[in-house]
């Protein structure tokens, strides 16, 4: 039976949506604010021990010996693992491209600082520090791989020597004429990019207790996980384990943006919890451990780009070449978010040919993980940024340059060169509303009457768009195999008519358990107080995947739906039966099965799931007595690429135009943001409140990567930041309050109308602020083409422009 | 190695005397000795400020104080902040909870604990008094303009004489 | 992030802490005081400090005072950073440590780090030795032979080191009188709102018939210690207050910096540069403040 998935609000089967649409108060608050709420360190579980683990001082060393004697002496410890016990119980962990990962602590040699090479269980974790002191490892120092440039010449030394090459994928995308295009071209504008390294750093580091049951073989893990039966399977596989003898159990998250990391630690506390002989093991990441080697480094990105351009503005072609510098391996999957921007690579504009030169070489960095966004916040920056430089080429507003290039209303859906469908969309009508909202023009003439004052004030109205839902088949393309992403719910409802959601995930910040209890309730007609959102265990859950990829909101949406549909046919079914009526006669409303034609005759759904329940004398042959449906939901009409990775992969087109007013301090380097507007477009708005909290923690994250956030790393691949007082994230006085406004053009194709837009903020902020930066410096002729803007790296352009003019023909300074 | 010592703390009005190692931080003592998991930990090293807690009613980071060091003095912790028997929430709670000032809420009871001391002391600040007292507290997941419409709200809520 | 193991001892006098310092001192034990612990506990859990002992001055709260003594501002060492920046007195009779105070990190630290500890510590990067060394400072400390005041120009010796003996304790900073007439001003430039400086400034000096007079100006977090900027001071002695001095001041300043540290936030060249500009800001800001 084909399910129907409602694809807007007033398509539910009650009179007036009461809580979609709303932004409601969120259901998990009053836990949250209470501090009652059980992140993994506040778990205890009886005769629990605690890990820590020894990590390599060194980027690039091989291993010579390992001696624990003295720890395993030390006081309340009680069991210590090494590489050799990896090597005896464990595999590599699975990355795409394949045959690039890590064991979950070095064996032969250590590839990264950071690198676990030992750990301890202890009765605190105290003891557990105290005892990796007494650890003595013997190491002998490699040439370190520091730079892309140094992986990939010729005879470098080699990360994974098996591999016999540094470089762990390059690849071409050809998509359209583009040698014509760019032949034909008026204009071809080409810039050098450099994006430096940042990260998740969410507010709490990764955290598990693993208990490693030897009687039946059973693997049970709590932890701060993301994606549960995903990490269970991966687990599985680096443990030996069979599949269904892990079990995920996700505790509430203090954030996460993809950077959560986990598999390494879960894997080690569990192997300890094996040598403790079944004693639960705590591990909790410490910040200085997140910031070395946990999921928190991604992007290090060389751009090579250019646009080819008509005389009147028209932008023809797109050219990328791109060298990433991943680290040391795949684990993080931090390889396939190269290939996310194909899911827009041409952003909001109707480019027609393009290319992606891709090259993801290993080096002896941290390996990267994903990060809010995954790939196109660099990818963003570098399209943006040429609209940019265009723009100042051709004297054309850079407002105008986009209004010129924008996919119009009237071609959605819209197959973008790199092969998505775009789903819905008005480019204009949401620029237009941003340049009224931060009124453009006083805007322009503020900038010009402190240019005449030779302050340096700069504009950027900046677009993008954001693939919402991801598939995998959207990663094919670099080894990823799969279409459809399943996520599951089971509805049930009680006795008493009260509502319990079952989904695969827990909580994370983005408000996803609101959401499911707004539709569930609007669906069966209940108050949102009537239900519950409980987290089921991963081998219990229904297929799931759980938070990433702007997706969760959306996909738990339809699989509520579906559930909800379903449990509409049942109860349809008895209630026809009860009632003696043709099923046909009878529709849901409001909460109850009545007659279509006479609404006061039917029956409310708790009274059938009572009846259900407690009568099945009353039911009709072939019903079960279970109020409960389950249903799992997949983006509908996903294909397989072809061989240049086209496909149909993210199913909606969010997209957004930011506004960004910024001043250089000339004498110091440093940026102020001063003014900044956002008008976007996610469709339909589930929660408004939750929409406009993720842009602006967008907007935040985009901020820090723009100005404050880097992974230094020194040319001995030493990382130079290793705490919270060099790895800077903005504070309340960096981040611009900003002013918002929305359209609402519902995708056809998802639950609800609704697109997903967790991420937008964060591929939009950095370009904007960096294209502000660029035009308040363009009187002077420089342009700064790498992030973060710190102010150390604005302060050298102005120096250069600087001695620029004093030794300009005149030779004179003015 | 290190000797034990005995110390007397009340934290939320009670009275508890425990034997504690020297180095262990206020933080881990509230959060593991006493069960009080409120207290969160985001940094260890003083800079994130989601351990705040007050100590004798000032502001302070719980990881970058031993817990021998509060022995004599009072602690308040987040688990202070709700009405014990009803469970009502505090204003302050309760306007995150109506201004959408979280999301993971992981920073939130350090917020919270700096808001109380700054709305005691200052009971109509201005939006620089409170980014000020906010500025040493960071959040990863709001953008922080959610948290300064929180503590806005709180303030007008808590002010004597608003409508209750 | 735990920290080592230590002993611990909170004694309830001066005499007590001395007395404990020295013996466990003379018993080759590696003793560290801790006062509010802002700058301590960091380094006790990445285990950087890792004393055998910990003598907790916490309870010396006879040391916990702001008082004026003739004139003189003098502030026991335990006295916290907030306190001193909510003092009345303090604002009235050193408006410039009063601004320094307030540019410490945030309410929570300065809650509960003390004005000795900031002292004791002797952070390249904080703003309290360069204020020292601009105003009439001495730092009075008691050790087994009793009590002794140092001058700020003896005080500081190099990065986190003064010339405090390991079983000494600073019991008192104490500031002469302010003139009123003096101006004062102190400028600092920070990756965000709250961080350690990467550089600052602190100047005090009189305009005398629009005269520069006993010009002092310091610079923090460029070098190892605080650093008085002489060149820039004598350049600008009898020199019209006036912009253009004191950018010239600047540039002299940055001139004659010695060796300006480097870090990943900032290279030596740009921190000379940063005590150049922020020099003459300081200048400008003092010169403007209304008397
Ligand atoms: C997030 C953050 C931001 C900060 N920002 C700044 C800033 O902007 N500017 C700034 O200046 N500081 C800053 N600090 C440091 C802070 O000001 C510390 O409080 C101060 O440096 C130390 O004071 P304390 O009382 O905490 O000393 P402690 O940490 O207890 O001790 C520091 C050192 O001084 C010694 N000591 C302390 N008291 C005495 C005494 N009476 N006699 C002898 N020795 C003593 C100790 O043995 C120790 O070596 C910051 C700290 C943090 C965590
Ligand atoms: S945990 Fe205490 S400040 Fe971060
Ligand atoms: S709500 Fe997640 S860190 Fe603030």
């Amino acid at each position: 039976m084909a399910i129907e998935i409602p694809t807007l609000p007033e398509q539910l089967p009650n009179d007036a949506p009461r809580h979609v649409g709303k932004a409601v108060n969120r259901v998990e608050d009053p836990a949250l604010v209470s501090g009652t709420v059980e992140f993994i360190d506040n778990c205890v579980l009886p005769g629990m021990l605690h890990c820590a683990i020894l990590r390599s001082p060194h980027p690039h060393a091989r291993i010579v010996s390992v001696d624990t004697s003295a720890a395993l002496a030390a006081d309340g410890v009680v069991a210590v693992l090494t590489g050799e016990d990896v090597r005896r119980w464990c595999d590599p962990v699975f990355t795409a491209p394949e045959g690039w990962g890590n064991y979950c602590m070095a064996v032969d040699k250590v590839r990264f600082v950071g690198e676990p090479v030992a750990a301890v269980a202890a009765s605190s974790r105290y003891l557990a520090e105290d005892a990796l002191e007494l650890i003595e490892v013997e190491y002998e120092l490699l040439t370190p791989v520091a730079t892309p440039e140094q992986a990939m010449a010729s005879g470098a030394p080699l990360v994974f020597e098996e591999r016999g090459t540094n470089v762990m994928l390059a690849r071409k995308y050809e998509w359209g004429e583009v040698d014509r295009v760019f032949a034909e071209a008026d204009h071809v504008v080409s810039r050098r990019f450099r994006w430096n390294r940042v990260g998740a750093n969410p507010t709490e580091t990764f955290g598990c207790i693993c208990q490693w049951d030897l009687a039946d073989g059973t693997l049970t893990c709590r932890g701060s996980y993301q994606t549960p039966r995903f990490m269970g399977i991966g687990r599985a596989g680096s443990l030996r384990l069979p599949a269904n003898r892990v079990r995920i159990i996700a505790q509430p998250m203090g954030g996460g943006f993809g950077g959560k990391g986990g598999p390494r630690g879960t894997d080690i506390a569990a192997l300890l919890s094996r040598k403790a002989g079944g004693r639960p093991v705590k591990y909790i990441e410490d910040r200085m451990e997140y910031l070395l080697a946990g999921g928190g480094q991604s992007w290090d990105r060389y751009y090579d780009a250019a646009l080819a351009v008509k005389a009147d503005g028209t932008v023809t072609g797109f050219r990328v070449r791109l060298v990433d510098n991943q680290g040391a391996g795949a684990e993080g999957y931090g390889t396939i978010s190269a290939a996310k921007p194909l899911a827009a690579f041409t952003g909001n504009y109707r480019i027609e040919a393009a290319a992606y030169d891709l090259t993801l070489v290993a080096t002896n960095r941290a390996p990267s993980y994903p990060y809010r966004g995954y790939g196109p916040p660099p990818h963003n920056l570098v399209l943006e940024s040429l609209m940019d430089c265009t723009a100042r080429e051709l004297q054309i507003d850079p407002a105008e340059l986009r209004r010129r290039n924008y996919i119009r209303p009237e071609q959605f859906p819209y197959t973008v060169p790199s092969g998505n469908e775009y789903d819905s969309g008005n480019y204009g009508q949401v620029l237009e509303r941003v340049l009224a909202l931060a009124d453009y023009p006083a805007l322009r003439a503020r900038q010009a009457a402190a240019r005449a004052e030779g302050r340096l004030l700069g504009i950027s109205v900046v677009n993008t768009v954001e693939p919402g839902v991801f598939d995998w088949n959207a990663y094919a393309t670099v080894g990823v195999p799969g279409i459809g992403v399943p996520e599951g719910v089971k509805v049930a409802l009680d006795v008493f008519g009260n509502v319990t959601v079952a989904v695969g995930f827990n909580l994370q910040g983005q408000g996803q358990f609101t959401v499911a209890a707004q539709v569930v309730a609007d669906y069966l007609g209940v108050d949102m107080a009537q239900v519950r959102i409980s987290t089921a265990a991963s081998d219990v859950a229904m297929p799931h995947f759980g938070q990433g990829g702007s997706r969760l909101g959306v996909a738990v949406t339809g699989a509520i739906l579906g559930a909800c549909e379903k449990l509409k046919a049942i109860f349809t079914t008895v209630a026809a039966h009860v009632l003696q009526l043709p099923a046909d006669d009878l529709v849901l409303r409001n909460g109850r099965i009545q007659r279509r034609d006479a609404p006061a005759h039917g029956m409310s759904l708790a009274e059938i799931a009572g009846l259900m329940l407690t009568r099945s004398d009353l039911l009709p042959a072939g019903v079960e007595p279970c109020p409960e449906a389950t249903y799992v939901w997949t983006a509908p009409n996903r294909n397989a690429p072809d061989d240049q990775g086209r496909c149909r992969s993210y199913l909606t087109a969010a997209y957004a135009t930011h506004v960004a007013l910024v001043e250089i301090d000339r004498d110091t380097g440093r940026v102020d943001i001063l003014d900044y507007s956002i008008v976007d477009d996610c469709g339909t708005r589930l929660n408004p409140a939750n929409v406009e909290g993720q842009l602006q923690g967008g907007v935040a994250q985009g901020v820090g990567a723009a100005l404050y956030e880097e992974y230094v790393y020194d040319a001995q691949c030493q990382p130079l930041v290793s705490t919270f007082v060099d790895y800077l994230m903005p504070t309340i006085h960096e981040v611009p309050m900003t002013r918002k406004d929305h359209f609402v053009t519902p995708s056809p194709v998802a639950p609800l109308g609704a697109k997903g837009c967790g991420e937008g903020a964060m591929h939009t902020t950095p370009a904007a602020i960096l294209c502000a930066i660029n035009d308040a410096l363009a009187p002077l002729g420089k342009e700064l083409l790498e992030t973060p803007a710190s102010p150390h790296r604005v302060w050298k352009l102005l120096q250069e422009a600087g001695s620029a003019i004093a030794n300009g023909p005149t030779g004179t300074r003015t | 190695m290190s000797s034990k010592q005995r110390i007397e703390v009340r934290v939320n009005g009670i009275r508890h005397v425990r034997e504690v190692e020297p180095r262990l931080t206020l933080a881990d003592f509230l959060r593991h000795d006493l069960g009080l998991g409120g207290t969160h930990v985001g940094c260890e090293h003083g800079i994130c400020g989601a351990c705040t807690v007050l100590i004798d009613d000032r502001s302070a980071r719980a990881c970058l104080t031993l817990a021998v060091q509060a022995d004599g003095h009072e602690v308040a912790t987040v688990e202070s902040l709700r009405a014990p028997e009803s469970g009502a929430l505090h204003p302050i709670q309760q306007a995150f909870v109506d201004a959408h000032g979280l999301q993971c809420g992981f920073c939130t009871p350090g917020f919270m604990m700096t808001t109380l001391e700054l709305l005691r002391g200052n009971p109509d600040p201005t939006e620089e008094q409170i980014k000020e007292a906010l500025g040493g507290n960071l959040c990863r997941c709001t953008g922080y303009q959610s948290i300064l419409e929180s503590v806005k709200l709180a303030a007008q809520r808590m002010k004597p004489g608003a409508p209750a | 992030m735990k920290p080592a193991p230590f002993d611990y001892h909170a004694p309830a006098t001066l005499d007590e802490a001395v007395a404990l310092l020295t013996r466990l001192g003379d018993e080759g034990c590696d003793v560290k005081i801790i006062a509010g612990g802002q700058s301590l506990m960091p380094m006790l859990a990445l285990r950087v400090a890792r004393p055998e002992v910990l003598v907790d001055l916490g309870r010396l709260e006879a040391l916990d005072y702001i008082r004026d003594e003739g004139g003189t501002l003098v502030i026991g060492a335990m006295a916290s950073k907030q306190a001193a920046a909510d003092s009345d007195l303090v604002r009235r009779a050193q408006p410039l440590f009063q601004a320094a105070t307030e540019l410490v990190g945030h309410r929570q630290i300065r809650n509960r780090g003390t004005v000795g500890g900031s002292f004791a510590h002797a952070d390249p990067a904080s703003e309290y030795p360069a204020v020292a060394l601009v105003l009439d400072t001495e730092f009075e400390a008691v050790g087994p032979d009793g009590m002794r005041t140092i001058p700020a120009a003896d005080f500081f010796v190099t990065y986190m080191t003064t010339s405090l003996e390991a079983n000494e304790v600073l019991t008192a900073v104490k500031f002469a009188p302010f003139a009123p007439r003096r101006r004062w001003a102190i400028q600092e430039f920070a990756r965000r709102n709250g961080d350690l400086a990467l550089a600052g400034v602190a100047v005090t000096l009189d305009i005398e018939a629009g005269l520069c007079r006993d010009v002092r100006i310091a610079a923090f977090g460029v070098q190892a210690t605080a650093v008085r900027l002489t060149a820039a001071e004598r350049m600008l002695e009898g020199r019209p207050a006036q912009p253009q001095h004191f950018e010239e001041a600047g540039r002299v300043a940055a001139t004659a910096l010695d060796d300006p540290m480097g870090c990943i936030h900032a290279s030596p060249d740009y921190r000379r540069h940063l005590v150049g500009v922020l020099a003459a800001r300081a200048l400008t800001e003092a010169a403007a403040r209304p008397q």
